[in-house]
């Protein structure tokens, strides 16, 4: 019987001192001290940030979001510097951006609040270089959500829950100034603690001061061109920045960008004075050169495990990969002719009638024989050569006379089809080749389009070169198998960013700097390297637009020119029920030469930008969660 | 043993069967909202757009403080009607191309409200006067021209005399669409002439005559024409005149 009370005894003795830890965590959940402890869980919680950063990339559509793979209604086509079969009319973003931002702001503040709890297992030069980048990352996120919706709430440390009420956390909207100032502050942190340099894709202190300059604009453009109101009850203005402010904006922006100076530069690797062929050569190779002193933010991709479809879903139809994707982005008439280099009429449009005749070519590429070579780099032209063919655009074969010159199929203006007497043209890529006079054949159409019956072609007559791959395989050409660096940022943009804060400050009558004399010098070396025509002397840029024409030249289908003419709210003058113009090049089986004919977008797509987009909708989820959060006018 | 099986399995089918028995019985909403949103001095209605034109607010106090905002939007001949809407207690005002029944200044403080509260039931009828930015009038009818074009003669006059809202005028078109929905939302731009800078800006006062753009309008058919005008102010809403029919022979 004694043998039993032993027993009981030892099982309650191990059993007790056994089961001591119970309050211990799972070990599949990473904690803290994993994190925090070492250099390699930092970077992987950075990694993470910047993977959420938004920023308008290859895998962003304003209709399907960000980090999106299938982006076949691309963000360039609602700007009117393209044209797409699958986006026709002017949208805004439809996927409403908030909760996922908060979400990395909530992951930054985070980062910095749990940092100086380990920082004895680093130098403090690490940590204050790593609280720098998270308060970039924080920055570069509230600066996505003011250029949306103006003011938003501002959460500047972790908000606890169920430690803080509900009603505590409906944190109202703050004014759009006080969250532009709060930008700078950070940005100003950040610029202050990082580093001169940092991992490729991730920030230094250059890269916060780009930032910095980028988001001043900004607020700039909102202080002088905004003309929309909504103030809360408590006089925070939610829309719109006091007009007074604008000099202060810019004056931040100009000097932001000042601090770029001579740490970065324009890349001219290839590039030779006076050789048109190695300034286009040059300006290809930028978008590829990993070494290219231009790049200040980037995201790299890499294949397999991380990948976009830019090449899949934009190559000429003639080079079509397996997925049977091709030409969604379809630069427009209007974004070619701001280039120089191509005869124009007086008022700026192409010229290719002389005397109301059609005037005729040998070949497609003729009439561009001229062309600022930044315009053959971002697009292709018809007969241009990409990946070593010639990309064929040809609406179709003109069979009528040509005794006398021919005279314009349509009327100007004209939306109509082409009347179908004298004329071949094909509706699909299987064509039936047509017997010229000469006795040899042609398709009616090019390889590349235009074709009548579906959209699978270049609509416009153009294709897109820009940031795509010069030499890869048409067997590569697949949906999430290109991995090509996005420039986020290219020290052109810092550049055009302090022109146009030094000509906006100029008009503001701002003179304690000569700051036409500097927009003159930036724009200057930004069309030098384009091989465009140089600007003759500092009252040439009396006129904005000069400034922004050239962002808008330098900078298209790198996803900002619509941002832009958002911030300067022009948009909704620019697409007024507006149609985009397309050039459609045709063969004259009479003449044996081409001829071109700039119409009106045939498909007939209208935009029109309703005022209302200036400042995004609130997702109506986001107020049924926080009843404090004011909609933005009209909706 | 097979009887306790049984009876447990029918009291389970019972509870099933009579649990469920919660029909959405609420009467379905009935209640018609109507009126007309008209100018305070002449009385007649403020013309608009559908889309981005006038929109009348109701804000439903029956049950909280601050609810979230129910929005109809206006007839482009400035009348509205909901006949599905619960009853209950509204704040209703409008908001479109006048001087904002509510305003607030820059300290956040309401300093005009002219909003009504109204019971809403049955058919209700709320009417609102306001103050337009501008008024538009045809001078006449339009006239088509020998060379196929059409000619429209308008006056602008300011609609309030409140200088807050007396901004420039930005911009004015004769607006030309095959269907008599016209205005800034719909309309041909191929024939549509606008005016804009220092021509829309003078323009006060002033008896304009604009013809079409774009050559001859095709015949045997008829268009509809209407002017608009806009100040910029807010969303920068338009201003317009009634509809005119023309026919082109």
């Amino acid at each position: 019987m004694k043998k039993y009370t032993y027993i009981i005894f030892a099982v309650l003795l191990c059993w007790t001192s056994a089961c001591k830890k119970l309050d211990t965590l799972p070990p599949s959940i990473v904690k803290d001290d994993d994190v925090f402890s070492n250099s390699a869980g930092i970077q992987a919680y950075m990694a993470r940030m910047y993977a959420e950063l938004p920023i308008e990339d290859f895998r962003y559509s304003p209709t399907r979001g960000l980090n999106f793979f299938w982006i076949i209604s691309p963000f360039s086509c609602i700007s009117g510097e393209g044209l797409s079969r699958d986006q026709n009319s002017a949208t805004q973003e439809t996927f409403g951006y908030w909760g996922d931002a908060y979400t990395l702001i909530r992951d930054a503040n985070y980062f910095a609040e749990t940092l100086p709890k380990y920082s004895s297992n680093f130098t403090p030069a690490q940590v204050s270089a790593w609280l720098g980048e998270a308060r970039f990352l924080r920055a570069a996120t509230y600066f996505a959500l003011v250029k949306r919706y103006g003011g938003v709430p501002i959460v500047d440390k972790v908000l606890q829950y169920p430690a803080q009420s509900i009603d505590e956390l409906k944190i109202p909207r703050s004014s759009e100034e006080k969250v532009y100032d709060f930008i700078s502050t950070d940005l100003d942190y950040a610029y202050a603690n990082l580093g001169e340099s940092n991992q490729v894709g991730r920030a230094n202190k250059y890269v916060a001061a780009g930032f910095k300059s980028r988001a001043m604009l900004y607020a700039g453009s909102i202080a002088k061109y905004n003309s929309i109101n909504l103030t809360d009850a408590s006089g925070n203005r939610l829309c719109g920045i006091p007009a007074a402010k604008a000099v202060t904006y810019f004056k931040a922006a100009y000097d932001a960008a000042a601090l770029l100076d001579g740490k970065y530069s324009l890349y001219k690797k290839a590039w030779a004075a006076g050789d048109k062929n190695a300034q286009y050569q040059n300006y290809v190779n930028l978008f590829f050169d990993a070494t290219s002193p231009e790049n200040v933010f980037v995201r790299q991709y890499h294949y397999p495990e991380s990948v976009h479809g830019y090449d899949a879903y934009n190559v000429p139809r003639q080079l079509m990969g397996a997925n049977g994707y091709s030409s969604e982005i379809n630069p427009t008439l209007n974004f070619v002719e701001m280039f120089d280099g191509i005869p124009k009429n007086a008022d700026g449009t192409i010229k290719t009638t002389t005397g109301g005749k059609y005037d005729l070519y040998t070949n497609t590429m003729d009439l561009f024989a001229n062309a600022e070579p930044r315009l053959r780099a971002t697009v292709i032209l018809p007969g241009d050569v990409f990946k070593g063919v010639s990309i064929e655009i040809r609406r179709g074969i003109y069979t009528g006379s040509s005794t006398g010159g021919i005279s314009p199929l349509l009327p100007a203006g004209s939306t109509a089809h082409y009347p179908t007497d004298h004329m071949v043209q094909s509706s699909n890529a299987s064509q039936t080749p047509y017997t010229l006079p000469n006795g040899t054949t042609m398709n009616p159409a090019g390889l590349s389009g235009y074709f009548t019956g579906d959209g699978t072609c270049s609509v416009s007559g153009f294709s897109i070169r820009k940031n795509l791959v010069p030499d890869k395989p048409t067997s590569e050409v697949l949906e999430n198998r290109s991995d090509q660096t996005w420039l986020e940022m290219r020290y052109a943009e810092v550049l055009l960013n302090r022109a146009e804060a030094a000509v906006e400050l100029n008009a503001l009558g701002q003179n304690d700097k000569s700051y036409l004399q500097d927009a003159f010098t930036a724009i200057n070396q930004i069309r030098e390297r384009a091989g465009a025509n140089l600007l003759l002397s500092p009252t040439d840029l009396s006129d904005i637009n000069v400034v922004r024409t050239e962002r808008k030249k330098e900078l298209g289908f790198e996803n900002k020119t619509w941002w832009d003419l958002r911030r300067w709210r022009v948009i909704d003058k620019e697409q007024n029920s507006t149609i985009y113009r397309t050039l459609m090049p045709f063969y004259s089986a009479n003449d044996g030469k081409y001829f071109f004919d700039a119409r009106l977008d045939e498909r007939n797509s209208r935009y029109t930008f309703d005022v209302r987009w200036y400042y995004e909708q609130i997702p109506q989820g986001e107020i049924q969660k926080s009843q404090n959060l004011i909609q933005n006018p009209g909706y | 043993m097979k009887k306790i099986f049984y009876s447990i399995a029918l009291s389970v089918l019972v509870a099933a069967g009579s649990s469920c028995k919660k029909v959405d019985n609420y009467a379905a909403p009935d209640v018609t909202l109507k009126g007309v949103v008209s100018d305070a001095v002449t009385g007649k209605s403020i013309q608009t757009e559908q889309g981005s034109g006038t929109r009348i607010k109701l804000l439903e106090i029956s049950w909280s403080s601050n609810p979230t905002p129910f929005y109809i939007s206006s007839y482009q001949d400035g009348t509205y009607n909901n006949t599905k809407l619960f009853a209950g207690k509204n704040v209703i005002s409008a908001e479109g191309p006048f001087v904002p029944m509510v305003q607030v200044d820059n300290n956040g403080k309401t300093i005009v409200d002219k909003s009504q509260t109204v019971d809403v039931k049955d058919v209700t009828t709320v009417n609102f006067s306001v103050e337009p930015f501008l008024r538009i009038d045809f001078v006449g009818d339009p006239v088509v021209n020998a060379d196929g074009t059409i000619t429209t003669s308008f006056k602008i006059t300011r609609g309030t005399s409140d200088p807050n809202f007396q901004q420039d005028i930005s911009d004015i078109a004769v607006f030309i669409n095959s269907n008599k929905y016209v205005g800034n939302n719909n309309y041909d731009n191929r024939y549509t002439p606008k005016l804009s800078g220092s021509d829309a800006s003078t323009s006060v006062g002033k008896t304009l005559s604009v013809t079409t753009i774009g050559g001859p309008l095709p015949g045997k058919r008829q268009y509809f024409v209407r002017v608009g005008a806009r100040v910029s102010y807010g969303l920068n809403y338009y201003n317009y005149t009634d509809v005119k029919t023309v026919t082109v022979p």
